[in-house]
């Protein structure tokens, strides 16, 4: 047997792993994170880790091409309504953020496609559990369908 | 003489005074067109030619989508000669097109104190998809109005059919909630009570959507956007899409594919809506200007009214407030986060 055979079987028996993006601020999610590996706390290697500068550098766009190139859930995170580093990106993006998550849900995209959360660089613990929580909703809606596109 | 007939007269004298006074440099106005139920967009510069102005219910194009373009010039800064002066405009507006207008002000797009604006009180236009339809086989000749605003249509061996005007009058214009210009340097016509004044009509259109399964909500787009064909023609014809690189024309990185793939169109309908959130201020050129008839608002429509509702705003109400997305407060609602 080939190799490439080989890989292939190892695919198609494979059971089915939801990909999720996270778009991680620099100064407090993405450090929320590497405060959780630090730690040493468990969470599902589902993810897939984009620093942006701030959550307000979040276009719609970005999750949407996400999704478009097979992601089966996209996360953003950003600092606490507050916290953020250049003071008020974070309050901006959450207005764009509701839009998002109104304009995708009316579309008749699941809404827990797309999710949204804050996370400081001392909350390794909420990390890893938004992270559980993401991907144990995106494992049951199945793989993503609606935006992926099938070339 | 119908009240059209007096406004276009009043308007040539206006357009006519504005430019032998040098107060404009051009003025923006509609022409008959040589196909009935439409008129073309005309920029004036002389007063000889104001016989040329048109007014009449088939006046639909959103004259403000001209505006950007003829301030981008004198806006454009870096160069080594001087940018010329800004040329001052005298403009048609009816009460949807002014405000547009009134956003493309407040956006720093074009500077008020260059604009002599003519508000026409509107009391709605021809859909010329409508009048076509209400004509069946028959193909229109010619096309003109009577005192109580039906449309007459002239068909083949000179019969005139008499559509009636609620049956013509396009959707947007049902929907109007503002037909009177609210800012403006001359008025004409009398002003006009808006028939929606709260927008329930849409509000209606949005629920009936809500109300399915999002699996039906997910088909049926796609079958409405499965006839796209990617023209750009809602983007050209929108007042509020002024920038001079789109990012779906965009090749580095390249953001969308420009094709017809599915996935594609659809992200284009939602990035579109996306971008005018709290900015369309709903006239329906983009629904006008389809060439397949998409109801191109569909999307549009829903981020109006979640604006209006999370952030009490409506697009064109003012020029010296702060769009809702580059503004922000410390409670807006939240609920929609992930928590653990």
């Amino acid at each position: 047997m080939s190799q490439t055979q080989a890989v292939q079987e190892t695919a198609a028996t494979k059971e089915w792993e939801p990909r999720i993006v996270a778009f991680l601020c620099n100064w407090c999610s993405y450090a929320g994170a590497d405060l959780a590996g630090v730690s040493r706390i468990q969470y599902p290697h589902n993810v897939r880790i984009i620093r942006v500068p701030c959550s307000g550098r979040i276009n719609p766009l970005f999750l949407l091409r996400a999704l478009q190139n097979g992601a089966d859930g996209v996360l953003v995170s950003g600092c606490h309504p507050g916290d953020c580093h250049y003071i008020s990106g974070n309050l901006v993006a959450r207005r764009k953020f509701a839009l998002c998550k109104e304009l995708l849900q009316y579309a008749g995209i699941e809404p827990e496609r797309v999710q949204f959360t804050w996370v400081s660089a001392s909350e390794g613990g909420r990390f890893a559990s938004v992270i559980e929580k993401v991907v144990d909703e995106v494992r049951q809606l199945g793989p993503n369908d609606k935006l992926v596109k099938k070339l | 003489m119908t009240a059209s007939q007096e406004i276009e007269t009043r308007l040539r004298e206006t357009a006519e005074q504005l430019l032998r006074d040098k107060k404009v440099d051009v003025f923006l106005g509609y022409e008959k067109a040589s196909l009935p139920f439409r008129t073309t967009p005309l920029f004036v510069t002389s007063p000889e030619q104001v016989d040329r102005l048109a007014w009449n219910p088939f006046c639909t194009i959103n004259l403000a989508v001209y505006l950007p373009r003829l301030f981008a010039d004198s806006r454009r800064g870096g160069g080594r000669a001087e940018p010329p002066p800004p040329p001052t405009v005298g403009i048609v507006l009816k009460g949807c097109d002014l405000r547009a207008a009134t956003v493309l002000i407040q956006e720093h797009q074009v500077p008020r104190e260059k604009l002599v604006i003519v508000g026409v009180a509107c009391p709605g236009m021809v859909d010329r998809r409508k009048a076509e339809l209400a004509l069946g086989e028959h193909d229109a000749l010619g096309a003109g109005e009577d005192g109580e605003g039906n449309v007459h249509a002239v068909i083949e061996d000179g019969v005139e059919v008499k559509l009636s005007r609620e049956d013509v009058v396009a959707e947007a214009c049902l929907q109007c909630r503002t037909p009177t210009p609210s800012m403006h340097d001359v008025l004409l016509g009398s002003p006009v009570e808006a028939t929606d004044g709260d927008g329930d009509a849409g509000r209606k259109q949005t629920a009936d959507f809500e109300a399915k399964a999002p699996a039906v909500r997910w088909a049926q787009l796609r079958e409405a956007l499965a006839d796209c064909i990617r023209c750009s023609a809602c983007r050209q014809a929108c007042p509020m899409c002024y920038c001079t690189e789109c990012v779906m024309d965009q090749t580095r990185p390249r953001w969308l594919g420009a094709g017809t793939d599915g996935s594609d169109v659809m992200i284009y309908h939602l990035t579109r809506a996306f971008h005018l959130a709290g900015r369309c201020t709903e006239c329906g050129a983009c629904a006008r200007a389809c060439p397949m008839g998409i109801d191109t608002r569909l999307l549009v429509r829903k981020m109006n009214q979640e604006v209006e509702d999370l952030y009490g705003y409506r697009p064109g109400d003012a020029t010296d407030t702060t769009s809702p997305l580059s503004d922000f407060s410390m409670d807006d609602p939240q609920d929609f986060l992930t928590e653990p």
